[in-house]
């Protein structure tokens, strides 16, 4: 017992003795001479948002490592909470971070922790989606133009069922910024084109499962009349291709947003006409240029828009890895 | 040497000592995390450290106590999280579109999902019904509801009377850890110092014992969950201002965090044990758990593995001290 307690205490003291000081230095906003990054991640458990955390894991420990920057948090799990998220600034701030990369889980509900970090005049580097307050008040965001792939999907549709016909729309998790937005695009050309007509619009909470569920019932209701499912994201959208085509459907127009490997896969063995690629690496790798950037005192941009692609079967093989 | 310790291990074995533990064994754990936190990483410490934590659990506690005595009369309450999501949606309702006087709005929303609460309780005592099962089909109801009120779209809230319930102070402390301690004055003296505080507990003990005393088991189980019902609506409110924001989507999956602060804080699931101070302990673990891991600067990965053995830890340490005891 005693033995234990005294190594527990030397651990302690081993760790305490870790954090020492260092000069002065740029893009410090709370005067303890450090530059200490924070990241608060929407979640680690959605397929989408794995690499994007691997690529943070790394390149924010190879910059602790270069002396880039002195510390970061490690990667705070946000799990998908606003509430939670809150609290992740408020631990932030107790850690004198002066940047912070978040990846919001909501558009309202993690506004104030946007805003709490803010106020504390810290950096906010706002990654992937926005909140309502990341035009006034984060530092930078970088991500991608949400409304611009909802056109993407919408023209791909158009442009594959030229007879036009019935069509669902599978959404993302209502309320978050992506699924609003990414409806108003795909609405902007579906709703113009009179050839098209809505039969449902239901959410499918961005899995793959809910997905599946909704497209089974709404083959089972309309069948051949069903010409395409347009989905917020690709685990949904190659989960209903996936029941089309079990159901001798293989004609029905199945898309959506993201790029993940699986739907990937399925473009590349031609059971999937396409998906929309969301470059997830590409907005964090220009989040954290951007934190590299203030920790060089250097200025930064408002906002950094990283591109969708329409990925077919022409050029699956520069995004599809094989794994 | 050789003396030490035996009188080391003879202090241990003490009945002193596992009287001592087994009453306040919870606020050694505490104390004993504080520390070994405080050392390990000075910001954990800071004064604005503490006060973010007292204001963090602030959400989960109110959950706890409802929690505490629906657990200790012998139930489970799995509505919680869906509440919240009711009464954040509710006071989006009512403040921002009806532009309602706020503490009305708050009222109101209270008495709805009390009511709830009390139609949970009702279900489960007048029919029998298996606590779980119903909180659980309830649990689906309620966040439906809270989806068709609002039409599952976030409304944000501008209202500053509103987001002061968590972001507002009086003098240096911020009112959602005042409405906890309020609330947990409140359960300790109903829990301990009432008629039905003793019902609740004689329920849990042993629900025949208590039908031969007299005890009215229907109502006593009734008032658990209804109790529950109201602070999980008062959850709701501190979660509604926190976000700033009234959305159907929120509060998934607080029920586990309830639950867990209740069992580290010794409430027993097999009913009629349990104490508010103990609860309360248990609540703030879970706050510095959550808290200190990220001070500390342990991967989220293993964060709530950490948890989970926390929590298997606590009820273990119980489960020896009160046996040899």
């Amino acid at each position: 017992m005693k033995k234990i307690l005294a190594l527990a205490l030397t651990l302690c003291m081993v760790l305490a003795l870790c954090a020492t000081a260092s000069a002065d230095r740029a893009g410090d906003v709370n005067g303890d001479g450090k530059f200490i990054v924070g990241y608060i991640s929407k979640n680690t458990t959605d397929t989408f948002h794995g690499p994007i955390n691997t690529y943070a894991q790394e390149t924010l420990d190879a910059l602790v490592a270069d002396g880039t920057i002195d510390e970061w948090t490690g990667i705070l799990d946000g799990l998908t909470d606003p509430g939670h998220q809150c609290d992740l600034a408020d631990d932030c701030l107790s850690k004198h971070c002066d940047a912070v990369i978040i990846l919001p889980a909501e558009a309202e509900g993690t506004a104030p922790a946007v805003e709490a970090l803010a106020n504390d005049g810290v950096a906010v580097v706002v990654v992937n989606s926005k909140t309502n307050n990341t035009d006034d008040l984060a530092a930078t965001y970088c991500g991608s133009d949400d409304v611009y792939a909802g056109t993407l999907l919408a023209q791909h549709v158009v442009d594959n069922c030229p007879d036009g016909g019935k069509y669902l729309h599978i959404q993302g998790v209502l309320g978050n910024s992506a699924q609003i937005q990414r409806g108003e695009g795909m609405h902007s050309i579906m709703d113009a084109n009179d050839k098209f007509e809505m039969v449902g619009e239901l959410t499918g909470n961005w899995s793959s499962d809910e997905a599946m569920k909704i497209a089974e019932d709404y083959l089972t209701r309309f069948g051949e009349e069903l010409v395409a499912i347009i989905c917020d994201n690709d685990d949904m959208s190659s989960g209903a291709q996936g029941v089309c085509n079990d159901a001798g459907l293989p004609g029905v127009v199945c898309v959506g947003v993201d790029g993940n490997n699986y739907p990937l896969s399925m473009v590349k063995a031609g059971t999937m006409l396409a998906t929309v690629l969301q470059d997830g690496v590409g907005q964090i790798a220009a989040g954290i240029d951007a934190v590299v950037a203030l920790s060089k005192g250097e200025a930064i941009e408002k906002e950094y828009s990283i591109p969708f692609v329409l990925v077919t079967a022409e050029n699956v093989d520069d995004y599809y890895t094989g794994e | 040497m050789d003396k030490t310790l035996n009188d080391k291990k003879s202090f241990f074995k003490s009945d002193s000592f596992r009287l001592f533990m087994g009453k306040y064994g919870i606020g050694v754990i505490l104390f004993i995390i504080l520390v070994a936190l405080s050392i390990a990483e000075p910001d954990f410490r800071s004064s604005r450290n503490l006060i973010n934590i007292a204001k963090q659990v602030a959400i989960n506690g109110s959950i706890a106590f409802g929690m505490c005595l629906v657990i200790t009369a012998g139930g489970i309450d799995l509505t919680v999280g869906s509440q919240l999501a009711l009464a954040a949606v509710l006071l989006g309702e009512f403040v921002m579109k009806r532009e309602m006087n706020v503490f009305v709005s708050c009222g109101l929303t209270l008495v709805i999902t009390t009511a709830l609460g009390m139609i949970s309780g009702a279900l489960i005592s007048k029919f029998n019904m298996f606590p779980f099962v119903v909180t659980l089909s309830m649990q689906l109801v309620i966040r439906g509801m809270a989806q068709v009120i609002s039409n599952a779209q976030a409304v944000s809230i501008t209202n500053t009377t509103l987001k002061a319930f968590y972001q507002g102070k009086v003098g240096a402390i911020p009112v959602p850890v005042i409405i906890l301690l309020v609330l947990a004055v409140i359960m300790y003296i109903l829990l301990h110092w009432t008629k039905l505080g003793r019902y609740i507990l004689a329920v849990g003990g042993n629900e025949k014992a208590a039908i031969a005393s007299g005890v009215n088991v229907f109502w006593t189980k009734v008032m658990t969950y209804t109790i529950s019902g109201f602070t999980a609506g008062l959850a709701g409110i501190i979660l509604c201002a926190k976000t700033s924001s009234a959305q159907s989507n929120l509060g998934v999956g607080y029920e586990t965090d309830a639950i867990a602060a209740c069992v580290i804080g010794g409430t027993s699931f097999a009913g009629g044990v349990a104490t508010i101070p103990g609860t309360l302990m248990g609540i703030i673990i879970i706050g510095c758990i959550y808290n200190g891991m990220n001070m500390v600067g342990i991967s989220s990965y293993y964060q709530s593995i950490v948890k989970g053995c926390m929590i298997i830890l606590s009820v273990l340490f119980d489960k020896v001290i009160n046996k040899k005891k």
